[in-house]
């Protein structure tokens, strides 16, 4: 009886996993790590995770969790509250319901449909931004973040890779 | 039953679809309110940003030592090669302070005898608190960092933060124990400041640039490059002569400042919680100062 529990906890610890491991993610990235300008053009962590998890687990990955990561990562970074929640949330209701296309394509082809959805998002929340300050932004910031964002997915898509096969694959095989 | 089923689902399915299409919609509707909210500075908005930092304050503070103590690290090796020259322009720096010492003993003693002479009734004096800057990442529309002091330690929302530099900022959001900086480079940074030799008075204005620009200079100011700008105290939030930085380009009548400050390396910083309201011969009414939290 205490095993099935302690298999209940396991398993249910373990589905939060994609949420937990974003919210850590977006808290790591807030943090000074005194490069020169980087603070200003940090790579879009939620937004990778986000864009991940809605492909490869949506189940575990719902709208609200999105909605929440964007206010975390609002708070922790100082951006206009509600601006990533958005954001996030729109990138996450966009790729599920495209989700049936990505089932199954090449590595390339989600690279590509992330760099797009990078694009929008980052448009979305630079026009967002300058009318809630009604004033104009200049727009190389956001420009540079997005290029480093799409160039570190590779990079954040295989962590996530293994974070999923090291936390879902016990539950997975055993269903 | 089969049967039964297969109609419960007809009815079930699009009504569960109907609420999932809603929940979106609400939490659309939500991010606007919230944004709306944030911009109208309410205070509820502000205790849940200032709550939540300061819940994952200590977890960020303990993440971001280890990432100075590397950064301190690459920079010692760095220095290593340069500790030649670097001795040199420090001994002829030391032989120009050392002149500025003496002449700093001098006013001060000459000071202190006019004090007496005309009986000054000495102020108040200017109280601090240093904290340990734990996020700076700020994003590409803010320009903010965190710090690991609040309320706790004296720090007020409005109180001024300096580095050894120069002005950094001001306290945006006090929490127990955490507060946030706006840096000011960022957009909705405005400080009245002053030439230090002219007395030309301005606006430093921020637009998420690293240099802001001068706001609001008086028609035909003389504003030369090079020309050191500190804050004025008008408006009583900032202490007076606090230095900010030197004007860095005059372009097509925009001016801007360099600060003086780098905030690419900002790790610890110094907040002014209480200051003199005569400061540098600048009288600031008491009722200007902002009303502190004890």
């Amino acid at each position: 009886m205490i095993n099935t529990a302690m298999q209940r906890l396991d398993r249910s610890v373990r589905l939060m996993g994609p949420f937990v491991v974003s919210i850590i993610l977006v808290m790591l990235s807030a943090l000074p790590v005194y490069v020169p300008g980087y603070g200003q053009i940090a790579v879009e962590v939620g937004l990778v995770t986000v864009f991940y998890w809605a492909i490869y687990r949506p189940d575990l990955f719902p709208v609200v969790a999105a909605f929440a990561l964007g206010l975390w990562q609002d708070i922790l970074v100082g951006s206009p509250i509600g601006l990533h929640a958005l954001t996030l949330l729109l990138v996450n209701w966009a790729i599920v319901s495209q989700r049936t296309f990505f089932h199954g394509k090449a590595f390339g082809v989600i690279w590509w449909s992330f760099s797009l959805v990078a694009v929008v998002a980052a448009v979305l929340s630079w026009t967002v931004v300058c009318v809630l300050n009604m004033t104009f932004i200049s727009p190389v910031a956001v420009l540079f973040q997005t290029l480093l964002t799409i160039g570190a997915f590779p990079f954040m898509a295989w962590f996530l890779a293994r974070v999923q096969h090291a936390i879902l694959r016990p539950i997975d095989t055993d269903v | 039953m089969k049967h039964r089923a297969a109609s419960v689902a007809k009815v079930t399915v699009p009504i569960k679809a109907l609420l999932n299409r809603f929940a979106l919609l609400f939490l659309i509707l939500s991010t606007f309110a919230i944004m709306l909210l944030g911009k109208a500075e309410i205070v509820a908005v502000e205790r849940l940003r200032s709550g939540v930092v300061d819940i994952v304050a200590p977890i960020m503070d303990g993440l971001a030592r280890p990432i100075s103590t590397v950064s301190a690290g690459i920079d010692r090796v760095e220095n290593f090669f340069s500790v030649y020259e670097e001795n040199e322009s420090l001994r002829e720096q030391n032989a120009r302070l050392l002149e500025w010492h003496n002449a700093a003993l001098a006013l001060a003693a000459e000071n202190s005898t006019l004090r007496k002479i005309l009986n000054f009734v000495p102020e108040r004096g200017t109280s601090f608190s240093a904290a340990r800057v734990i996020g700076d990442s700020g994003g590409v529309f803010v320009r903010s960092v965190l710090i690991n002091g609040g309320v706790a330690s004296g720090i007020a929302r409005g109180d001024a933060v300096i580095s050894g530099e120069g002005l950094v900022g001001r306290v945006t959001e006090a929490g127990h124990q955490s507060a946030r900086i706006l840096l000011i480079t960022d957009l909705n940074s405005r400080v009245p400041v002053v030439s230090e030799k002219r007395r030309v008075r301005a606006i430093l204005s921020g637009d998420n640039s690293p240099a802001p620009k001068l706001a609001f200079p008086p028609p035909n100011a003389l504003f030369t490059l090079g020309d050191r700008i500190v804050t004025s105290g008008h408006g009583g939030v900032f202490p007076a002569g606090l230095p900010i930085g030197r004007i860095s380009s005059v372009e097509d009548g925009v001016i801007r400042v360099k600060p003086f400050t780098d905030f690419d390396q900002l790790e610890y910083v110094r907040i002014i919680t209480e200051f003199p309201g005569e400061v540098a011969g600048q009288i600031v009414p008491s009722t200007a100062r902002p009303s502190r939290m004890k």
